[in-house]
């Protein structure tokens, strides 16, 4: 399982370091599958998550990445990779990660955490995702920054609880889903009448 | 009878929405209103014995529901001032946000509350994109985008709590507030204040407390003026409100650094400082209404933080006041940016001259926003500053104080501008034709 978590890390690292967004797109199904494998894989398997092991496969390695490839596809050849990630996103990277580090020796005496090894891996993830979110200047990469992190959270979950109530892991898929619909639909729109995928266009409300 | 018929409103106008409204040419509009206005007496009549008794619940369902009447009222208007909307989508939207927010309203549970905020998010963020042009786009990316991180950061405070206590073996009803607050002594100091922290600042980006309230003046300026009344009347509050709602079931432990109520009296105190100055420098009509819902949401926090019973009354009388003044506000704001068809506070003067009745709205609005007594929100901050010198939190009563004082010089310096003024080249108004003014 420790692999499993491994793997998602790096993929949250090859997320935040790739400008291509084919591979980004990539990489967020290998986050998808790997997901999936991690609820078959976690012990016993009843009805309800056998159906969220299907559920996070169907729509985070194939709903999502199909969406996002569909908008790729959408763009010209020119503005499919993201500008080169600037020098302090690597700082904070390691910030981050190493802050998760300290939080895990504030949480120690409190006994919350089940597995630190997947807390680590977890949390590094959601903060890998919110410095991507403020780094990365393609609007596809925002949404695979968002992405990713509910990834994080949803590991986070396993971290600390073994698994999160059914309700809210179906609320927060329907909410992936309508969030990276929108988010699409907006891009899209926002392409076409900006004529870039650049969010640093996006600077004409201020004050 | 439960309090869960209030959602057969919004569902009534979804389905309406996506039959009805879908047919091109379809301008049945008042079916909706007439909707939602025999929803809004028929809820009101079941809960009126909570709204009686004080309960949260009832006062937020009453003031929701009375409030998307309003907005479905001016929608009509609206929709025929903006003839490019398609009203079937604009209804699926509206009706869907509406729901969300009652949702939000009726929740006993923190991760229902979360669900519901974050719906809300995405149903008015769609209506902010329906409008289509460059400031919207721009407007709804940023509100999707922060809005949505704020509230990944409160969810990591909920799976923090939940885990606290996964031993009850409870699931879902584990972060019922009444469990919370039952089983609080069981969550280890160190995560109640994590916790905290994460819950504060994430439904706090949602409530527009400053330093989180980036999107805010965006969205609320650039959504369609029926769903800024909604967003500012009633969502900022709800966000903050279930705030409080975990604050209090989860209280801070004795002699901790840095308590729930701490920090809403500082960010509020903050929220309320900033903005009132914003107010001073604003150029843009509705982007001067969503500072001023900014400062009207730091004093609710403020007074949220106090945390005595005279104060949350008094903050839930500030929400209910801010709701009916600040809805009306937008509504007339629209069409006022319509009319003069301008949304630059200098192109919009001598109101008083071409219209009568917006006039009057506009300065009655616009007064009671500014506090001036015997207008509701005069008495719910009279209030709340009280409570504030009794608890001996001078400092916060002296910002406070400036935030207020600043914020009347600066909302009746832009009312006597568009009332009187003529000094400017004001842009010609015109009667919208179809008499929506």
């Amino acid at each position: 399982m420790t692999t499993l978590y491994l793997v998602l890390f790096i993929a949250a690292l090859g997320l935040l370091w790739t400008r291509n967004m084919r591979l980004s797109i990539g990489l967020l199904a290998l986050e998808g599958v790997l997901l999936s494998i991690m609820v078959w894989t976690s012990g016993y398997l009843s009805w309800t998550s056998a159906l969220v092991a299907l559920s996070t496969l169907a729509i985070k390695a194939g709903l999502i990445p199909a969406v996002l490839f569909k908008m790729v596809r959408a763009t010209p050849t020119e503005v499919r990779q993201d500008q080169s990630l600037p020098l302090w996103a690597y700082g904070a990277a390691v910030v981050v990660t190493l802050g998760t580090v300290h939080i895990i020796s504030l949480l120690g005496p409190s006994h919350l955490i089940q597995d630190k090894v997947a807390f680590f891996y977890s949390l590094s993830t959601v903060y890998l995702g919110m410095v991507m979110i403020v780094a990365r200047r393609h609007l596809l990469s925002q949404i695979a920054a968002l992405v990713s992190i509910e990834n994080g959270l949803v590991l986070l979950g396993v971290s600390l609880a073994g698994s999160l109530p059914i309700l809210i892991e179906f609320g927060i898929l329907v909410d992936l889903v309508i969030a990276v619909t929108l988010l699409v639909w907006t891009g899209r729109r926002i392409h076409r009448e900006f004529q870039t995928t650049d969010v640093v266009a996006l600077q004409q409300l201020r004050g | 009878m439960s309090y869960s018929w209030s959602l057969m409103g919004p569902i009534a106008i979804t389905l309406l929405a996506t039959t009805v409204l879908r047919r091109p040419g379809s301008r049945r509009f008042k079916w909706i209103q007439a909707l939602v206005a025999v929803n809004f007496v028929a809820v009101f009549f079941v809960i009126f014995h909570g709204i009686e008794a004080g309960s949260w619940r009832a006062i937020f369902i009453a003031t929701t529901n009375f409030i998307a009447l309003t907005s479905a009222w001016d929608s009509i208007y609206w929709l025929k001032e903006h003839p490019s909307i398609a009203p079937g989508r604009y209804y699926l939207w509206w009706s869907l946000f509406w729901g969300a927010l009652i949702v939000v309203s009726l929740s006993q549970n923190l991760a229902l509350s979360w669900l519901a905020l974050e719906f809300s998010t995405l149903s008015s963020a769609a209506l902010i994109v329906e409008m289509s042009d460059r400031h919207s786009l721009e407007a709804a990316w940023k509100y999707m985008v922060i809005a949505s991180v704020g509230l990944i950061l409160g969810l990591i405070g909920i799976v923090f709590v939940y885990a606290s206590l996964r031993y009850q073996g409870l699931s879902w009803s584990t972060l019922d507030y009444g469990n919370l607050h039952a089983q609080y002594s069981n969550i280890a100091p160190t995560v109640r204040e994590l916790a905290t922290i994460f819950i504060v600042t994430g439904f706090g980006t949602k409530a527009g407390l400053v330093p989180f309230h980036t999107w805010l003046p965006d969205a609320h300026s650039e959504a369609p003026s029926p769903v800024s009344g909604l967003l500012s009347g009633i969502l900022l509050g709800l966000s903050l409100f279930t705030v409080a709602r975990f604050i209090n079931a989860v209280p801070a432990v004795a002699g901790s650094v840095i308590s729930g109520s701490e920090l809403l009296m500082i960010f509020g105190s903050i929220s309320v400082v900033i903005g009132s100055l914003a107010l001073l420098v604003q150029h843009d009509l509705k982007r001067l209404l969503a500072y001023s819902s900014i400062e009207q949401v730091g004093i609710m926090a403020v007074a949220l933080g106090v945390g005595s019973r005279v104060a949350l009354d008094a903050a839930l009388a500030q929400f209910v006041f801010h709701a009916l003044i600040k809805s009306t506000l937008f509504y007339s704001a629209g069409h006022l940016t319509v009319g003069y068809g301008t949304k630059r506070i200098d192109g919009i003067t001598d109101l008083i001259a071409r219209s009568r009745f917006q006039s009057f709205l506009w300065a009655a609005g616009i007064l009671a926003l500014a506090g001036l007594p015997p207008l509701g929100l005069a008495y719910s901050e009279w209030l709340i500053i009280s409570q504030l010198w009794i608890h001996h939190a001078y400092g916060v009563v002296l910002l406070i104080c400036g935030g207020l004082t600043l914020t009347f010089a600066a909302l009746t310096h832009h009312l006597i501008r568009t009332l009187w003024d003529s000094s400017h080249l004001g842009s010609e108004y015109r009667t919208s034709p179809q008499g929506a003014i």
